[in-house]
């Protein structure tokens, strides 16, 4: 953990601040503040008042932990912080944790007291029966940081283990999809909280919260595919947590930024924020692209994900669907096309409406012709047509056709089947290789 | 940093509290508003802060006499802040001004008429300008700058201490444009919503009543707002109110207030003369005004990228993107032209691989699906009318106006 060598004062040459010199337009930004030089101020397992045993939410007292050293207090919450939770970047004070335990232990008796044990959690199955090797810290909402002990947050390298053992599971084909997305939800929240809660923020944070992004991505893509009906609060919760994640990764990089340099992969994980946000009627909400682009460091805008987003980006918002689909299918990573997959068939069936407006209608359309453009297979093309609300008729050599001009185009409604891009096939291998997470100079 | 002798210091102090209470007594909004003006750095300012800062006991001077003491939760955390400040220590300084702001605003609150709105501004725009400069020492220091946010939610209280029906309420427009700047500073913008919603809808304001000064400010940054979310003609609307309503001198008001509309203008097919460009001097527009009247694509895309960050920066890039599907379709209306000239009776037949061989010419390389699919954005978008003949890759132009203009209404989406 020890840091020390990048804490220079990098604050002038740091790489956001553009060349021209447009004085104060530039959004503040914080460093975080590492303890290596001063590990007696938090490193603190001595003086420490023993919180009180009664478990009935009575407030002792003297129950400010003494190491406890209030780093950046909140002001007002603008922005829907869940009293008392606490994310990397929002976090209201630092504790160094001591679990050496995926589950510290109280919680862990407890829980197999109250049956409170998850499929995965069961030792032989049994619902009241865990061990230190299956049970993992549940995300607590209430928690508030002036009551927590130091004996029940795990360090960061227990932490570590945590995460890479739950990102293991997702290889299980035991049970169904949500089940295992379920229980890695919380339990990674959980480690963000931990992480939160101590203000660790350097490499090895950076490297968790990147592999926490992934999953989210990929729960993304693969809750698409699920199926059942409960799947889209979970879908939605999912997202929410990913968008939250990302953002809490953008910090930590910002805060570790040392000058003129990215992290190996941050390019690719900023390219994610836009691809997340191709639709502009989301700008209502939130804050628009535009503002957004406002603080990218430059080195991560002239990458070539970056450049691969902004022009997918493009061709989305101008419905320009060739290049939109040429695009992704020969340039998208894995993650890029977990996220622009939904858009996909949004883009074909914009493309269908165009060509049903603009074509010549003594001239149906050949599916075969169509099923290259929007990059299809042609067995399917016929059937996306049908979900377009549109009829297609076969000629005399059997030929698929589509005649244009109909007015009964709409577009698909729900969650229809999903057509793979031609070209895209091979996105089935694991994502969890291993990367780590250095920067790279300019 | 001269030091007064005690003497002096005494009466400097002194000098400075009958000032405030005279400016009150006599409502003299003027006088009052220059005592807390710290960023004029005036020298009497200046001069109280090192007497101040010497003789450091001036709460019993305060204390002293029932005409200063009156307003002890006022002046006491202004001399602490004019302390700080004289000091350089920003962020003390900013807090004591808001304690003393908030003490103030008590105060004010208990003022029927409106005669102290003046002040009342200059403590908002001093409290922004110094939270501003806190949160930079924070920055240095390796801390998190949250002051301007602070700020934001302090006037935020001063905004609904005017927002009522007596005659304070016109300064609610001054509060409101300073939280804009907050919010665009931040990049909160979202939060701007809420006060535009009170400006806009509470039936307390009326629009026309505000100053001319603060309207301006105001449509200026709910046009940037519209051009964000891309409503283009809310944008012209409300950016050329700012434009016509604004004093002709000030041209660097005019100049941002293009900076936005020149975008703005030029998504509903509205070009500006060069002159403009150059008086006002937003030469970065050229290019792509030029791109706009050839069809040259290659130009738009070379003018986005020369002033990338610029435009990034400012926000517009996203608009300036966009312009492609009118470049697209003045190049395709010139090769109509030209085919025109050639042999009129064809010329309303587009091959689409006559397209390709323009294009590539501007060293943009297409191939026919790519051609094919732009020509159906655009007759699709209603920029050329006609249809596309699949079979004959042929492009079939309508013989009345294949080419519309757009006149003021944005490209159909």
């Amino acid at each position: 953990m020890d840091e020390s060598g990048r804490r220079r004062q990098q604050w002038r040459n740091h790489p956001s601040s553009s060349a021209s010199a447009s004085p104060s337009t530039g959004p503040t930004r914080f460093r975080s503040q590492q303890y290596s030089s001063n590990p007696t101020k938090t490193t603190q397992s001595s003086n420490f008042v023993p919180r009180s045993t009664t478990t009935t939410g009575t407030t002792p007292h003297n129950t400010r932990n003494p190491g406890y050293v209030p780093r950046w207090k909140s002001v007002s919450n603008a922005n829907n912080q869940q009293e008392g939770e606490t994310e990397a970047g929002e976090e209201v004070g630092s504790i160094v944790g001591t679990c050496p335990f995926m589950c510290p232990e109280g919680e862990r008796a407890q829980r197999e007291r109250l049956r409170d044990l998850a499929i995965f959690e069961r030792l032989n199955g049994d619902p009241r029966k865990t061990s230190p090797a299956l049970a993992v810290k549940k995300f607590c909402r209430t928690i508030s940081l002036k009551y927590v002990q130091a004996s029940d947050v795990r360090p960061l390298s227990v932490l570590e283990d945590t995460l890479n053992y739950l990102l293991n599971l997702l290889d299980s084909s035991e049970y169904p999809f949500e089940v295992v997305h379920d229980f890695i939800f919380d339990r990674t929240r959980s480690i963000r909280q931990d992480l939160g809660m101590q203000n660790i923020v350097n490499d090895r944070a950076i490297c968790m919260y990147e592999k926490m992004v992934k999953f989210h991505i990929v729960s993304h893509h693969r809750l698409q595919n699920c199926g059942s009906s409960s799947i889209s609060s979970l879908q939605y919760l999912n997202m929410e947590q990913l968008m939250k994640t990302l953002a809490s990764l953008y910090t930590l990089y910002e805060a570790n930024h040392s000058s003129n340099s990215i992290y190996e992969n941050e390019a690719e994980f900023r390219s994610f924020h836009v691809l997340l946000h191709l639709d502009s009627k989301s700008q209502q909400r939130e804050e628009s692209l535009s503002f957004w682009f406002r603080r990218v460091p430059s080195l991560v805008m002239k990458s070539n994900e970056m450049h691969f987003a902004r022009q997918v980006l493009r061709f989305y918002r101008m419905g320009i669907y060739r290049s939109f689909l040429c695009t992704v299918s020969a340039e998208a990573s894995y993650l890029q096309y977990c996220i622009i997959e939904p858009y996909v068939n949004e883009v074909r069936a914009l493309a269908v409406s165009y060509i049903n407006n603009c074509c010549y209608k003594l001239h149906p359309y050949p599916l075969e012709d169509l099923s290259k453009l929007l990059m299809m297979k042609e067995s399917d093309m016929e059937s996306f047509c049908h979900a377009c609300g549109l009829k297609t008729l076969s000629d005399d050599g059997g030929n698929k056709l589509l005649p244009t001009k109909q007015t009964t185009f709409c577009n698909p409604k729900g969650s229809f089947q999903s057509y793979s891009i031609l070209g895209l096939q091979q996105y089935e291998r694991s994502i969890y290789s291993s990367g780590n997470c250095r920067q790279t100079t300019a | 940093m001269a030091y007064p002798s005690m003497g002096e210091a005494h009466r400097r102090i002194t000098d400075y509290l009958n000032k405030f209470s005279d400016a009150v007594s006599d409502q003299d909004v003027a006088s009052l508003a220059q005592l807390f003006s710290f960023s004029s750095n005036s020298p009497s300012l200046l001069s109280l802060a090192d007497a101040l800062n010497f003789f450091q006991d001036a709460n019993r001077l305060i204390k002293q006499s029932d005409k200063f003491s009156q307003f002890g939760e006022i002046l006491a955390p202004l001399f602490r802040s004019l302390q700080s400040y004289r000091l350089g220590n920003l962020v003390d300084a900013y807090h004591a001004f808001e304690k003393f702001a908030n003490a103030f605003i008590q105060e004010f609150r208990n003022w029927e008429s409106s005669w102290a709105l003046q002040a009342l501004y200059v403590i908002a725009y001093e409290i922004r300008v110094l939270a501003e400069r806190a949160d930079r020492e924070l920055a240095s220091n390796g801390k998190s700058p949250e002051k301007l946010k602070g700020a934001g939610s302090f006037l935020m209280k001063v905004f609904g201490v005017l927002a009522g029906k007596g005659p304070k309420r016109v300064g609610a427009l001054y509060v409101t444009c300073q939280l804009f700047k907050i919010y665009f500073k931040l990049g909160t913008v979202h939060l701007c919503r809420s006060v535009i919603r009170s400006i806009e809808t509470a039936r307390i304001f009326d629009f026309e009543e505000f100053p001319r000064r603060d309207k301006v400010t105001y449509m200026y940054y709910t046009g940037r707002l519209e051009v964000f979310n891309e409503n283009f003609p809310a944008a012209d609307h409300k950016l050329s109110y700012a434009l016509t309503h604004c004093n002709p001198l000030r041209e660097a008001n005019i100049r941002m207030i293009l900076k936005y509309l020149i975008p703005v203008k030029l998504s509903l097919g509205i070009l500006p003369n060069a002159w403009l460009l150059e008086k006002y001097n937003l030469l970065e527009y050229s290019n792509v005004v030029q791109a706009l009247k050839r069809g040259d694509l290659r130009l738009l895309r070379h003018a986005l990228q020369e002033h990338e960050d610029r435009f990034l920066r400012s926000g517009v890039y996203l608009v300036l993107e966009k312009l492609e599907l009118q470049v697209y379709q003045r190049l395709v209306k010139k090769i109509y032209i030209i085919q025109k000239q050639k042999d009129p009776s064809k010329a309303h037949q587009l091959k689409l691989e006559v397209i390709v061989k323009a294009l590539k010419w501007l060293e943009m390389d297409m191939d026919l699906d790519e051609v094919e699919c732009i020509m159906t954005i655009l007759i699709y978008k209603n920029l050329v009318k006609g249809y596309f003949a699949h079979k004959s890759k042929v492009v079939v132009l309508s013989k009345q106006d294949p080419f519309p203009k757009l006149n003021g209404k944005p490209v159909n989406s």
